[in-house]
C-alpha cells in the first residue's frame, strides 16, 4: 500500500513538472525522460543480464519509425500502429537475440554494433520510405480519446512509459528471473548447472528489454514530430553505456542518477565546449571506473558503509 | 539403503579429448542415500567425468541412465533439473550477489511461478518467492554460513566458499549430488563440519558422488569408493577392500605414498 502511494506520488510529481516549465526547459525535460527510460531498460540488459549490446538505441529507432510509417504511409490508426510496431520490434528483438545471445562480451557487442550500422544504413538508403537522411517530418499526433496532446502530453506519455518499464524490471529483477539473469552474467557455466536455461533467459532479457526500448523511441518521435537517422546512431547507443556504467551497472537508482548527470551535463557542456563535451565524458567514465568499478551508487553504499561501522564502533 | 534400485545406472561412459581418453568405458551405479566416493590420482579423469554426468562436456560414448530414463546428452540446465546438482572443483560463485541470493539461485528448479504470475504479482508467485528465501535461510544455516547471510560473496575466506558450493547445490532439491574435492582447502574444523553435512546430505535419502584425495576424510564417509587411474576403473568396493587393494596402492604408490597412510 505504501509503495503504491510512493508511485503515485512519485507520478504526480512528475506529470505536473511539464506544466510549470517553459517551452525551451519542456523539450529538455522529456528528453531527459527518454533518456532515464532507456538507460533503466538497458542497465537491466546490460548491468543485470551482463550483455554487452549496442542495439539498444537501434530499437527506440525502430520503434519510432516503425509507428510513424505505419500511421502515415499505411494508414493505420494510431492505437493498431503502436501494437503493429511493439509486435514488430518484438520480432526483430527475437530474431536479432537468437543468434546474438549466443555470443558474449566483445563478439555480441560487435555483432550488435553491425546490426545497429545496418538500421542506420536502411534509414539513411530507405528512400521515402524512411525519408532517407532527412528523416520523416510532417506527420503528428492524432487526438486521444478526443484530446489533442501538446508538449506536457507527450512528457506525461513518456512518464507512463518509464514507469511502466521501471515497474515491471523491477518486478521481474525481484524475482527467479532477476537471480537468473545475475547469476549467468556473474558465471554462465555455474548458472546453467543449477538449471538456467541461459539461451532462453538471455533470449527473453534481449527481447523484452529491447520492446521497452522500441517503446520509450516511439513517444519520442512525437516530441518534434520529426525522427531522424543520427539521433539513431552509435553515438547514443555509447552514451547510454556510459550513463549506466557512470551511474552504477546493475542498479536501478544507478542508471536513473546516470542518465540524468550525464544528459544534464551534455545539455550544459555542448553549448559551451561543443563537441568535445564527448572528451570530458570519456574522462569522467574512464575516472568513475578507476575509482569505483561499481559506478556513483558503489560509492555512496561504501560511504554509506563506513558510516554504519563507525556507528557500531562509538557504540561498542 | 543399499538393498534399493540403483537411482543412476552410467553404462560404457567414454570421453576422448582428441588422442586422449580421459574417461574410458566407466561404469557404476548409485542407490539413493549412498555416498559413492571416486579417488584417483591426478588426471585420472575425476572432474571429467563429472563434467559428462552434468552436461558439461558431451560424451563420446556410453548411456546414464536415470529411474530407467537416458539422460546421458542433455544439456546442464535439464540435467540440474532432473536432480542432478553439482559443486566445481574451483569455487564459482556468483560474485555479484549475497550468500542469500546465491543460495537462492540454486533453487532455480524447483521454480514453478511463470513470469506473467509474477508480473501480476500473484499470491502464489509471491509465496513461491518467500519460500524459496525460507529454505535459502534452512541451508545457510545448515552448512553453517549464518553469520555470512547477507554478505558479498566476494568477503568469505575460501573454505566458507566450498560451504556456500554446497548450500547452493542443495537448494536444488536434488537426487543426487556431485562433490568435486569439496574438503580440499579447507581447515581441519572446517573439514569436520563438512563430513557432518555429507552424511546429513545421505541420511536424507540423496545419493552422493564424491571425488575426494583426502582419504582421511573420504573413506570414513563412504559406503562404497571407485578408482580410477588413467580413465579406467580399477577397483570398485567397501572403504575397506579399496585400502588394501594392491592394484590401487600401485596406482598412488609414489604419489602419495599408499593410500591412506598419510595424506
Ligand atoms: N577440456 C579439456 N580439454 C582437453 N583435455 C582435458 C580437458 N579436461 C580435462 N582434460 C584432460 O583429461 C584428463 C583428466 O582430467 P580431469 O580433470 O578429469 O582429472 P582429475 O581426475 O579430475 O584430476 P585432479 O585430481 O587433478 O582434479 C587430464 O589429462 C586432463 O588434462
Ligand atoms: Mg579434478
Amino acid at each position: 500500500m505504501v509503495a503504491l502511494m510512493r508511485w503515485v506520488g512519485g507520478a504526480a510529481v512528475l506529470c505536473v513538472i511539464p506544466f510549470l516549465l517553459q517551452p525551451y526547459e519542456l523539450d529538455l525535460y522529456r528528453k531527459l525522460l527518454f533518456w532515464v527510460a532507456l538507460a533503466i531498460s538497458y542497465n537491466f540488459l546490460f548491468g543485470i543480464s551482463g550483455q554487452m549490446a549496442l542495439s539498444h538505441f537501434a530499437f527506440a529507432g525502430i520503434g519510432a519509425y516503425a509507428v510513424v510509417i505505419l500511421m502515415t504511409q499505411a494508414g493505420l490508426p494510431l492505437g493498431l500502429a503502436v501494437v503493429v510496431a511493439l509486435a514488430l520490434a518484438a520480432a526483430l528483438a527475437l530474431i536479432v537475440a537468437l543468434a546474438a545471445t549466443r555470443l558474449e562480451g566483445f563478439y555480441l557487442a560487435l555483432a550488435t554494433l553491425a546490426f545497429a550500422q545496418l538500421l542506420i544504413v536502411v534509414l539513411n538508403e530507405g528512400g521515402s520510405l524512411t525519408g532517407a537522411t532527412g528523416g520523416l517530418t510532417n506527420y503528428r499526433l492524432p487526438p486521444i480519446f478526443g484530446f489533442v496532446i501538446g508538449g506536457p502530453g507527450t512528457a506525461i506519455i513518456m512518464i507512463a512509459v518509464l514507469l511502466a518499464t521501471l515497474a515491471i524490471l523491477l518486478r521481474i529483477d525481484r524475482s527467479w528471473f532477476g537471480r537468473a539473469c545475475r547469476a549467468i552474467r556473474d558465471n554462465s557455466e555455474a548458472a546453467a548447472a543449477m538449471g538456467i536455461d541461459v539461451a532462453r533467459t538471455k533470449t527473453i532479457a534481449f527481447t523484452t528489454t529491447s520492446v521497452m526500448a522500441a517503446a520509450a523511441g516511439m513517444v519520442y518521435a512525437f516530441f518534434d514530430n520529426t525522427v531522424n537517422p543520427p539521433v539513431f546512431g552509435i553515438d547514443n547507443a555509447i552514451m547510454l553505456l556510459f550513463m549506466v556504467i557512470v551511474g552504477g551497472s546493475g542498479s536501478h537508482l544507478g542508471a536513473i542518477i546516470g542518465a540524468v548527470l550525464l544528459k544534464l551535463s551534455q545539455d550544459f557542456l555542448e553549448p559551451i565546449v561543443g563537441h568535445y563535451h564527448a572528451l570530458g565524458f570519456g574522462v569522467i567514465v574512464v575516472v568513475a571506473i578507476l575509482i569505483q568499478p561499481k559506478g556513483l551508487i558503489g560509492m555512496w553504499d561504501q560511504i554509506r558503509a563506513r558510516r554504519v561501522a563507525a556507528r557500531k564502533r562509538a557504540a561498542s | 539403503m543399499t538393498g534399493e534400485q540403483p537411482l543412476i545406472e552410467v553404462r560404457g561412459l567414454t570421453k576422448r579429448f582428441g588422442g586422449l581418453t580421459a574417461v574410458d568405458g566407466l561404469d557404476f551405479e548409485i542407490r539413493p542415500g549412498e555416498v559413492l566416493g571416486l579417488i584417483g590420482p591426478n588426471g585420472a579423469g575425476k572432474s571429467t567425468t563429472f563434467n559428462v554426468i552434468s552436461g558439461t562436456y558431451q560424451a563420446s560414448a556410453g548411456s546414464m541412465r536415470l529411474d530407467g530414463e537416458e539422460i546421458l546428452g542433455l544439456p546442464p540446465h535439464r540435467i540440474a533439473a532432473r536432480g542432478i546438482m553439482r559443486t566445481f572443483q574451483h569455487n564459482m560463485p556468483f560474485e555479484g550477489m549475497s550468500v542469500a541470493e546465491n543460495v537462492m539461485v540454486g533453487a532455480q528448479t524447483t521454480v514453478r511461478s511463470t513470469l506473467g504470475r509474477i508480473l501480476l504479482g500473484t499470491a502464489a508467485a509471491r509465496a513461491e518467492e518467500q519460500a524459496i528465501r525460507a529454505r535459502a535461510d534452512e541451508l545457510i544455516d545448515f552448512v553453517g554460513l549464518s553469520e555470512e547471510r547477507d554478505a558479498e560473496v566476494t568477503s568469505l575466506s575460501f573454505g566458507q566458499g566450498r560451504l556456500l558450493e554446497t548450500a547452493r547445490a542443495l537448494a536444488g532439491e536434488p537426487r543426487i549430488i556431485l562433490f568435486d574435492e569439496p574438503a580440499a582447502g579447507l581447515t581441519p574444523s572446517e573439514c569436520d563440519r563438512l563430513g557432518v553435512i555429507i552424511r546429513g546430505i545421505a541420511e536424507r535419502g540423496i545419493a552422493v558422488l564424491l571425488i575426494e584425495h583426502d582419504m582421511r576424510f573420504l573413506l570414513p564417509l563412504a559406503d562404497r569408493v571407485i578408482v580410477l587411474n588413467f580413465g579406467q576403473k580399477i577397483a570398485d568396493g567397501t572403504p575397506d577392500t579399496i585400502r588394501t587393494d594392491p592394484a590401487v596402492v600401485d596406482a598412488y604408490l609414489g604419489e602419495a605414498g599408499g593410500v591412506g597412510a598419510d595424506a
